[in-house]
């Protein structure tokens, strides 16, 4: 089980809980975007292909392409070997059937394969999959020139305002939120925005179809929602479901796999539950089914706690005598806003009591958890600290051996840490390394001590006392030669990832 | 290294020029009580190296040319009827007063003269109709062997190659060396001068004190890992048997008795693991160009060498 996953189920459950809890615009969006959250990099790549600048396979597959990816393990095609294929790679039986070296081949391999001629050749590169430079000027210019026009201009600014205005009206959702609104006359004219606006759209269409890629469609789909709203001519919704469904088709990469259309299924139910989710009070049935869902969840959380009190029916009568009103008659006299203080007025009223223990401990230990998450990497710190001054112990230690070892690591450690260290090498051998870094007696005295670093470590010999203060005058020269010249990165390492700055 | 050793180092040197490190390591062959395996195009002077050896450590010389006509009885002795004493006495053969026994060729003897030579390496003793004779001591047996694949030769068996304690190459000279090589050949062959420096009771007490000395527990732990390591390598098909590791820990401290230690440290193991273990690993067929010489180079790289460890063996606590 990826980490991944565990973190993504965890994040849901919390933010399914805080949309129980706290039922409002801004638990709905968190649920929403956590829902769209795994669906949108599979579906990306299903519109659009895989990344054509990562070249590099994918090692680990992600979300709704891993658990498909990994039933699927069909054998691809077979093809000559080349010099350089990896060997556990060829077809053994079918090279011995037909006595030449094949070579399997599996569809991943061969995407990712694709990818990089495609970079390292990009005259062979097909223009399908990424546009032309030109055709970005193309696409590019106009929206830029477009853009800086709709801000220098001022009755354009002035238009795109009064648009704006126009747009809230139009939608009673947004409406409800924006209180302000920005102050133009009532007639300022629209036209050359609207114009500068358009070209934008236009630009991308045109860049699209001369660079012959899929995000033509994608941009049909934006002119016929624009054509639809700004003419008030909507089609019958089974035409419009028809029409986007075919422009789906069409934006699809072309060899299709039960991957993308279970993506595509994917992709579609959970941008219709964020729709449904993120647009309250606007369809009445959909509120409703909402609501007896939340009623329901409240009813098992009452089950659920088993002591709590019958609430008197008639209260719970009223609460849904008032949403009936409200869906019915009363839409254009209560705002959508009004219409939410109402809910939350009646919250407290049909949740059983110790719901609101559970709310002020979930808050106490979320309160101690911001407390306490910063000082924790200092708690961590501590601990090492501690480790590194029980080492720094053993440097006094009666059995000087074992002091000896002890230094010679430490001054290993800071060799390390600052980047002059030769890895695995014997430290027999390390002067050399040392040597190209540090002043040449350094390394002379360095080997030295490596001598006695070797007595100290493979064999019975009593050391001396001196030997011990030879090793520890290398180790304090060590720590100022090296702190002197470190950068701030390395003063960073030294301090709090190893703690030899004790 | 030890003064007495550089004394023979140096002796040797007079006849072998440009080779210091193969005269070094046949030495703590020789300390580590065994044998050498020469694997090396013909003329580039093991005979010669042998026989200098010989006279310098003051050991008897014998010398076996392989053929695969070459018979048992031939090393090891045979029984002959003696009529005047109507019963059977015993004819020694080359191995039974030898101190040195440079085996040419051996990979073109038959198996079963092969086999006679097993018990004589590997336990200093030739038993011939049922009576054991003890070899020589110090014995040390080089083989040199053609290059595998050469006219009438065989493969030796892996149970053959594991008893040699390493396997040498001594390589063309440079052009220095061959070119004093030349100048020393133009009088009298200096063969002749080298002279006797130990005798073969020194040579006995060198080899006990170079088993003293002392391999800690986070030695053999470098030991055991490297040659474990060399089991599971991706590409070797059989890996550094027991008998290899047991080796590896004779000649490391015999190559730390040279250095003048009487502690082995993990550069002893480095130094000496190539050739000890070159021979005794197999590498699978699609090894891609890789020899087992690289691959050891690999081991040496990636396995943690026991410096990075603590005292014991055990990792340090960074």
């Amino acid at each position: 089980m990826k980490k991944r996953y565990v973190g993504y189920a965890v994040w849901m459950a919390l933010s399914c809980l805080l949309y129980f809890f706290e039922n409002n615009t801004g638990t709905r969006m968190v649920l929403t975007c956590s829902l769209l959250l795994p669906v949108a990099p599979a579906v990306r790549r299903c519109l659009f292909g895989r990344d054509e600048t990562k070249t590099q396979p994918r090692t680990i597959p992600q979300t709704v392409d891993a658990f498909l990816a990994r039933e699927e393990d069909e054998p691809g095609e077979v093809r000559a070997y080349l010099p350089g294929d990896p060997i556990n790679r060829i077809h053994w039986k079918l090279s011995a059937k037909r006595d030449e070296l094949l070579v399997r081949e599996r569809a991943r391999d061969r995407t990712a394969e694709e990818a990089e001629r495609e970079t390292t050749f990009p005259n062979e590169a097909s223009t399908r999959a990424r546009p032309a430079r030109w055709a970005y000027l193309i696409g590019f210019l106009p929206i830029a020139l477009a853009l800086t026009l709709l801000f220098a201009i001022p009755s354009a600014n002035q238009g795109m305002r009064a648009l704006l205005n126009r747009l809230f009206d139009a939608s009673e959702a947004v409406n409800a939120y924006v209180y302000d609104r920005f102050s133009v006359s009532a007639d300022q004219s629209v036209g050359l925005t609207a114009a500068l606006l358009a070209t934008i759209p236009a630009s991308l269409l045109a860049m699209t179809l001369f660079s012959g890629s899929r995000l033509a469609a994608l941009c049909l789909a934006a002119g016929c929602v624009v054509f639809q709203i700004h003419f008030g001519l909507a089609f019958p919704a089974w035409a419009n479901v028809i029409l986007f469904a075919l422009l789906i088709v069409w934006t699809l990469r072309r060899p299709w796999t039960g991957k993308t259309v279970l993506s595509v299924l994917a992709g579609v139910a959970a941008l219709s539950v964020a729709v449904l989710l993120i647009w309250p009070g606007v369809d009445a049935a959909t509120e409703a089914a909402s609501e007896s869902v939340r009623d329901r969840l409240s009813q098992m959380a009452q089950s659920f706690a088993g002591t709590a009190q019958e609430l008197p029916a008639g209260e719970n009568e009223t609460r849904h005598a008032h949403t009936q009103s409200l869906t019915e008659g009363d839409r254009e006299a209560l705002t959508d806003r009004e219409y939410r203080l109402v809910t939350v007025e009646e919250e407290p009223i049909s949740m059983p009591h110790w719901i609101n223990y559970l709310r002020i401990v979930l808050l106490l230990l979320l309160t101690v958890a911001l407390v306490i998450l910063p000082f924790f990497p200092f708690v961590l710190l501590n601990r090492r600290r501690k480790r590194a001054l029980d080492a720094r112990a053993v440097f006094q230690s009666g059995n000087v051996s074992e002091a000896v070892f002890a230094i010679f690591q430490q001054v290993i450690a800071w060799l390390e840490t600052t980047g002059n260290g030769a890895g695995n090498l014997p430290y027999a051998q390390w002067d050399a390394a040392v040597f190209g870094k540090m002043s040449p007696d350094y390394a002379e005295r360095f080997a030295q001590c490596e001598k006695l670093f070797e007595e100290a470590a493979y064999s019975d010999h009593e050391m001396r006392e001196e030997q011990r203060q030879q090793v520890l005058a290398l180790l304090n020269e060590t720590e100022q030669a090296l702190r002197m010249r470190a950068d701030w990165k390395q003063r960073l390492r030294l301090r709090y990832k190893e703690c030899l700055w004790v | 290294m030890r003064p007495e050793m550089e004394k023979v180092v140096s002796e040797i040197e007079k006849v072998i020029e440009g080779k210091r490190d193969v005269i070094e390591k046949i030495l703590t062959a020789l300390l580590a009580d065994g044998h050498v395996l020469l694997d090396d195009v013909p003329g580039v002077g093991k005979t010669t190296l042998a026989v200098a050896i010989s006279r310098t450590v003051g050991l008897n010389y014998r010398r076996v040319q392989f053929t695969p006509d070459v018979l048992p009885s031939d090393l090891v002795g045979f029984s002959v009827y003696d009529k005047g004493s109507g019963g059977f006495s015993y004819h020694p053969g080359a191995l039974n007063d030898a101190g040195l026994l440079l085996g040419d060729e051996i990979n073109r003897a038959s198996s079963k003269t092969q086999s006679a030579l097993l018990e004589a390496m590997e336990e200093r003793q030739v038993t011939v109709d049922g009576a054991t004779h003890p070899l020589q001591r110090p014995f040390l047996v080089i083989a040199t062997q053609n290059s595998v694949g050469a006219a009438g030769t065989q493969r030796l068996p892996y149970a053959q190659v594991d008893r040699f304690l390493a396997r040498l190459s001594l390589g063309y000279p440079d052009y220095e060396a061959q070119m004093a090589m030349l100048r020393n050949r133009q009088g009298a062959n200096p063969i002749d001068k080298v002279q006797r420096v130990l005798t073969g009771e020194e040579l006995l007490s060198m080899q006990e004190q170079a088993r003293r000395v002392v391999s800690k527990d986070s030695i053999l732990d470098y030991i055991t890992r490297l040659t474990m390591a060399s089991r599971e390598h991706a590409l070797v098909d059989v890996g550094v048997s027991p008998r290899g590791a047991l080796f590896l820990d004779r000649m490391a401290k015999a190559h730390a008795w040279m250095d003048g230690r009487d502690y082995v440290t993990g550069g002893d193991v480095q130094a000496v693991f190539g050739d000890v273990c070159a021979h005794r690993v197999l590498l699978k067929d699609q090894a891609d160009g890789k020899t087992a010489e690289d691959v050891l180079g690999d081991l040496l790289k990636t396995v943690e060498n026991p410096d990075r460890r603590g005292r014991l063996g055990g990792m340090l606590k960074r």
